[in-house]
């Protein structure tokens, strides 16, 4: 396989996602459509009263008497160029006011992410090389407890425990506003106010991807090169981890790539949970304020996210796996 | 020789023959078994229980209010001094028939949609499994917020942005069972005799394709709480007195982390968590039943 045969399939893969990102940004102009006040509001900030020759005068400005599809390539110009109109509330550039919110969101999920894939690949593997035995049972009814637990109840019984009866963590923020934490300790402080929201995000991510792990590896561990591996008197633990592992994680990586917009997606629960100033917040905030030019704008990034990581899974299944050529 | 006759025979027969092997799968998954019957008394609880109870959800008593669970309040009482029990019940039955509502919604959105993609094909199917990708694209939970908050907290409007962004599964499920289907020889057969393509498609096609459907609409129904749940947990779902039990969780969030009143978070996530868990078994047993090849791991 060349390396320009994986160029090429990267190039075409993107092309495909074009359609998909053009029916997403439909579905939003859609919604746009229907908010009160509609495009025009979104576009003036903070709602005002104006007299009717005032918003008749802007209609124009703003082209809102063109046909709906001029409109439409209009705003969609706009999106593509960075104005994504201003919020409500507090009249910012909208992409500017998400910005502000992405670190903590990000450090949210990516602590999440890097914690799930861990304790999935230890409990998976450890449960598909010892097959219908009791750790096997308990790793695999463990998960399917783990997908039914709502993360929202999860994480108000673990504040609880942890914050009311032990008093060990603390309920909510960042970092403890009473005590100014500098150097380490200001990293300690925010390890701790980390903990127990990064537990009910990865709550969903362990358990599936546990599950995927599991029976990834059990379909390999099956395989008659293995079967060759343990024949020639290999310990069962390089066979698994050296022979088995590698092989398994192809698709683990996928599902990995792909519980990325889940978690995100997951970040608006704990992030309101916990009282953590990140998007997930940003977008309960800005619901409850009816703040629809912010919400669209959540909304429009979180849907790229999830074609991005779509097409990365892609991408790197391929790369991962020699066996795949790029027709 | 009459079309009637001949046509919707030997489908018919052997899907109830299948039936009937597949519920002895089922019966054979002991978790899937239980499942049912949890599902089973909760779902008879919250019909008949409300009426056995001496308390309705919305008398407040504040002579008895904040009172953990006791032999008078099974799961305790509220900041009004509203029996738990009573709203746990009335709650659920709210829950359980905006996630039945939805799903019953997303089923006949997705089967229509999946069927006339798989049946017709060419290039309406490709259209329309694009409008697939592109709903699968839209994060659900923030576009079900968005469409709730725009038209308002209501049964049918929460139960139709819940179903508007879950039917796609079951839309990719349909059309490749009918992609394959319409290739057998007793569709060939059934066109020959002159029947009709809708008469195909639904009385001849779609008994077929009904295992996953199945499957697919019981796994849905705990989507559909865990949805519901989570949009009022977030305080943008029913308005008070209504409350689903994301709603007495939304509630119960002050109570339970600063003054440590337990028990009011406690049992209406242990209702979802049993409710959900339970769903999960038995779709898994249902899997099962509908597709022996498939190798239980």
């Amino acid at each position: 396989m060349g390396h320009r045969a994986v160029t090429a399939y990267v190039i075409r893969r993107c092309l495909q996602a074009i359609p998909l990102l053009l029916g997403i940004s439909v579905i939003i102009f859609v919604l746009l459509q229907m908010t009160p006040g509609g495009p025009m509001a979104a576009g003036e900030g903070a709602a005002t009263q104006v007299s009717p020759e005032q918003i008749a005068r802007l209609r124009g400005r703003y082209g809102l008497d063109d046909p709906l599809v001029v409109q439409y390539f209009n705003w969609l110009g706009g999106v593509l160029t960075g104005d994504w109109g201003s919020s409500f509330d507090t009249g910012r550039p909208v992409l500017e006011a998400i910005g502000a919110r992405v670190p903590v969101t990000l450090q949210l999920t990516v602590v999440a992410l890097v914690l799930s894939v861990l304790i999935a690949v230890v409990v998976g593997v450890f449960a598909a090389s010892r097959q219908n035995s009791l750790v096997d049972h308990a790793a695999t009814g463990a998960s399917f407890i783990g997908l039914s637990t709502p993360s929202f109840w999860f994480g108000i019984m673990l504040l609880y425990v942890f914050s009311f009866q032990l008093r060990l963590l603390p309920s909510s923020g960042l970092t403890d506003l009473r005590a100014r934490h500098t150097g380490f300790a200001a990293v300690l402080d925010q390890a701790e106010h980390l903990i127990l929201p990064v537990a009910v995000l990865s709550l969903m991510s362990v358990a599936s991807l546990t599950r995927y792990v599991r029976s990834s590896m059990i379909d390999v561990l099956g395989q008659d090169y293995l079967r060759t591996a343990r024949g020639s008197g290999l310990p069962e633990r390089t066979v698994v981890l050296r022979h088995g592992l590698p092989n398994a994680a192809i698709p683990v990586v996928t599902v990995a790539v792909l519980a990325l917009p889940e978690l995100f997606l997951g970040a608006v629960i704990t992030e309101t949970i916990f009282g953590l100033p990140g998007m997930g917040r940003l977008f309960v905030e800005s619901a409850d304020l009816r703040d629809y030019p912010v919400l669209l704008g959540i909304l429009l990034i979180a849907a790229v996210l999830v074609v991005v990581s779509n097409l990365l899974a892609d991408v790197l299944y391929g790369r991962l796996d020699p066996r795949i050529t790029y027709v | 020789m009459s079309s009637a006759l001949v046509t919707p025979a030997v489908p018919v027969v052997r899907s109830a023959r299948g039936r009937f092997e597949a519920w002895r799968r089922f019966r054979r998954h002991r978790m899937a078994v239980l499942g049912l019957a949890v599902l089973a008394t909760i779902a008879l609880a919250v019909l008949v229980g409300p009426l056995l109870i001496g308390y309705d959800s919305e008398t407040i008593a504040l002579a008895s209010k904040n009172q953990p669970p006791s032999l008078a309040h099974l799961m305790g009482t509220d900041e009004l001094g509203r029996d738990q029990l009573v709203r746990v019940l009335d709650g659920g039955r709210l829950t359980l028939s905006v996630a039945v509502s939805a799903v019953v919604f997303s089923l006949v959105v997705g089967v229509v949609v999946g069927a006339v993609a798989g049946y017709v094909g060419g290039a309406l199917d490709n259209v329309l499994m694009r409008v697939v990708d592109v709903f699968y694209s839209l994060p659900s939970l923030f576009v079900v917020i968005l469409l709730v908050i725009l038209v308002g907290a209501g049964f049918w409007p929460i139960v139709t942005a819940i179903a508007l962004f879950s039917w796609m599964n079951t839309a990719r499920l349909v059309r490749a069972s009918y992609l394959t289907l319409k290739q057998r020889e007793f569709v060939e057969a059934a066109r020959g005799t002159g029947v009709g393509h809708l008469r195909i498609a639904v009385r001849h096609i779609l008994p077929g394709a009904l295992g996953p459907i199945i499957v697919t609409a019981t796994l849905g129904i705990a989507a559909a709480i865990l949805s519901e749940s989570a949009l009022s947990f977030l305080g943008l779902g029913f308005q008070p007195p209504q409350a689903t039990w994301g709603g007495l969780l939304y509630e119960a969030q002050r109570p339970v982390v600063s003054l440590g009143h337990w028990w009011r978070g406690l049992f209406p996530g242990l209702m979802i968590f049993l409710v959900v868990l339970s769903v999960n078994y038995v779709g898994d047993g249902l899997r099962d039943a509908v597709d022996p090849k498939r190798r239980r791991s």
